[in-house]
């Protein structure tokens, strides 16, 4: 096969890739400091595609739409710190023992009414955002310009978070929080606070990536579960908690998509992904991170 | 007056089932006071419940005179009060230095004054300063220990609850432990201990409780303790009545 053919496969797996980490990163985000899984995730990449295309369509249109990012973000930041006060919070107090399963209840709950919220008030359509940026090129690969943009958004979005975890108080903090929360709790910082704070951030994160990828998947009540499933995958495989393990098993999973659907056959496409995972997890239970390193 | 009083404390971790059954104490300024007793007898449920971790349902806790019964742990952090947990408290995935600046959360806009208490801990603790880039986790015993303190005696407390400080560490590091706790003392320091390790509290402690199924059962300056040390280390082992 051509050289330059498979350089242009290789690039669009890894653009997949990227583009999956931020929904994992936020996924492992809210688990490695929780510790509980939320299974609502998607919904909040679902409503940030909705605030974004109403944002666009109808208050600051198509050529601001690099705003809307961070309005979904704290949009949906405010509404994860509503959410981790009034309907989380109590599974921590208490010493309530079924802790898992209180947060599974809660967080199916609110997908389930997220959803029909959705198709309340959008009804059952699917609505597409206009284009971010014209097609280009990256090297030898032509990509449209939506996938671009959710590359140099996502890569930007990334760094941001690493920056926040690793330079100020908060991160520190909520670093700590996710390695011992008696420690964090002893040097006298308010852990109920942290918790809304890693709750808005992770929910934030998962918004940031439904409106960053308006565009390139449509925007609808279920949008949501495709980035919920691969994410949950590329968790499992990066090993839970690890946001490192996060990316590279996202850039892992889009290369061996793109590859397998070249190699293979295209119509397979998301079983390649599961049958790595299965690999994964006879020879490497606990991620390929997992065991390791935690949060860094 | 007291430093700390606890008076008629009724606390436990589920509702109904009270560990600490109506407990009274006091702990005196600039002293190292000792809780000595059975598993189980309520010890640590205490300075959980000093911290704020656990909320009696009934019973009054004064420091400095001013109750702090119902308060979260950061607020009674914030009025000097340090705890510091049974084993390693620390941060595994962290450096050194990152644990000890975490320690500082309560003051961390100012800048001067952390970066002279690292300084200072590091002073304390050659070992610490020598792999402030280390991992917390990759700490010997000792050293993890040693950390777990520093890092909660960073904000100068004017009372320090330690659960346990001899748990797990060897005879040598629990020495050293134990005469940096009495250092502190010397320096102002008021600390209130829990052991296991009878005859090391007994030894340090100006004055001791032993509790017994959540209730005070005995207490007295260190010599009535120590002239009886031998009775009170057999019991707590066999048990009186078996």
């Amino acid at each position: 096969m051509d050289l330059i053919i498979l350089t242009q496969y290789v690039l669009s797996g890894l653009v997949i890739g990227v583009i999956y980490a931020l929904m994992a990163v936020s996924i492992t985000f809210v688990h490695g400091m929780m510790k509980v899984v939320n299974w609502s995730m998607g919904e909040y990449y679902m409503m940030g595609g909705y605030i974004q295309y109403l944002l666009i369509t109808m208050l600051i249109g198509p050529s601001l739409w690099f705003l809307g990012i961070p309005i979904a973000f704290a949009i949906i930041f405010v509404l994860g710190v509503v959410i981790q006060r009034y309907m989380l919070h109590p599974m921590f107090v208490g010493e309530s023992e079924r802790m898992d399963e209180y947060a599974t209840i809660v967080t199916i709950t609110l997908m389930i009414l997220f959803r029909n919220l959705a198709i309340i008030f959008g009804g059952p359509y699917q609505y597409s955002v206009p284009d971010y940026f014209p097609p280009t090129d990256l090297g030898p690969l032509p990509i449209s310009g939506n996938r671009f943009m959710a590359l140099i958004g996502t890569a930007l979005i990334l760094g941001i978070l690493y920056y926040v975890m690793k330079k100020t108080w908060p991160g520190r903090a909520l670093l700590g929080m996710s390695q011992n929360r008696i420690g964090i709790q002893t040097a006298g910082i308010n852990v109920r606070r942290l918790d809304e704070i890693a709750f808005g951030i992770g929910v934030g994160l998962a918004a940031a990536a439904g409106a960053l990828l308006a565009p390139v998947f449509l925007v609808w009540a279920e949008s949501g579960s495709v980035p919920t499933m691969k994410g949950f995958e590329i968790v499992v495989i990066g090993g839970l908690g690890s946001i490192p393990g996060s990316i590279i098993a996202a850039l892992l999973l889009g290369l061996i998509e793109s590859l397998g659907s070249v190699f293979i056959s295209s119509e397979y496409r998301d079983l390649f992904g599961f049958v790595f995972l299965i690999l994964i997890l006879i020879f490497r239970p606990n991620g390929l991170f997992g065991d390791r390193e935690r949060l860094a | 007056m007291p430093h700390l009083t606890v008076e008629n404390l009724r606390v436990g971790y589920i509702p109904g089932i009270d560990i600490l059954q109506g407990l009274s104490l006091e702990v005196k300024p600039g002293k190292i006071t000792g809780i000595i007793g059975p598993n189980g007898a309520g010890k640590s449920t205490l300075l959980k419940a000093v911290f704020g971790f656990l909320v009696p349902h009934e019973g009054t806790m004064l420091f400095n005179g001013t109750p702090i019964q119902g308060q979260s742990p950061a607020e009674i952090k914030k009025q000097g009060i340090s705890y510091i947990p049974q084993g390693a408290n620390n941060f595994p995935f962290l450096p050194v230095k990152e644990n000890l600046l975490l320690g500082c959360w309560t003051f961390r806009k100012d800048k001067a004054r952390i970066e002279q208490v690292i300084e200072e801990t590091y002073e304390l603790f050659p070992a610490l300063a020598k792999k402030h880039r280390q991992r917390a986790g990759m700490l010997s015993g000792g050293e993890a220990k040693m950390l777990s303190i520093a890092k909660e005696l960073v904000t100068s407390p004017t009372l320090a609850m330690v659960d346990e400080p001899s748990a797990g560490l060897s005879p040598i590091i629990t020495d050293y432990v134990y005469e940096f706790l009495a250092k502190k003392r010397d320096e102002g320091l008021t600390i209130l201990i829990v052991d296991q390790n009878i005859q090391k509290a007994v030894e340090y402690s100006e004055y001791l409780y032993m509790f017994e199924m959540g209730m005070v059962k005995m207490e007295g300056d260190q010599h009535v303790f120590s002239d009886h040390i031998r009775e009170i280390i057999r019991d707590s082992l066999v048990g009186e009545d078996e």
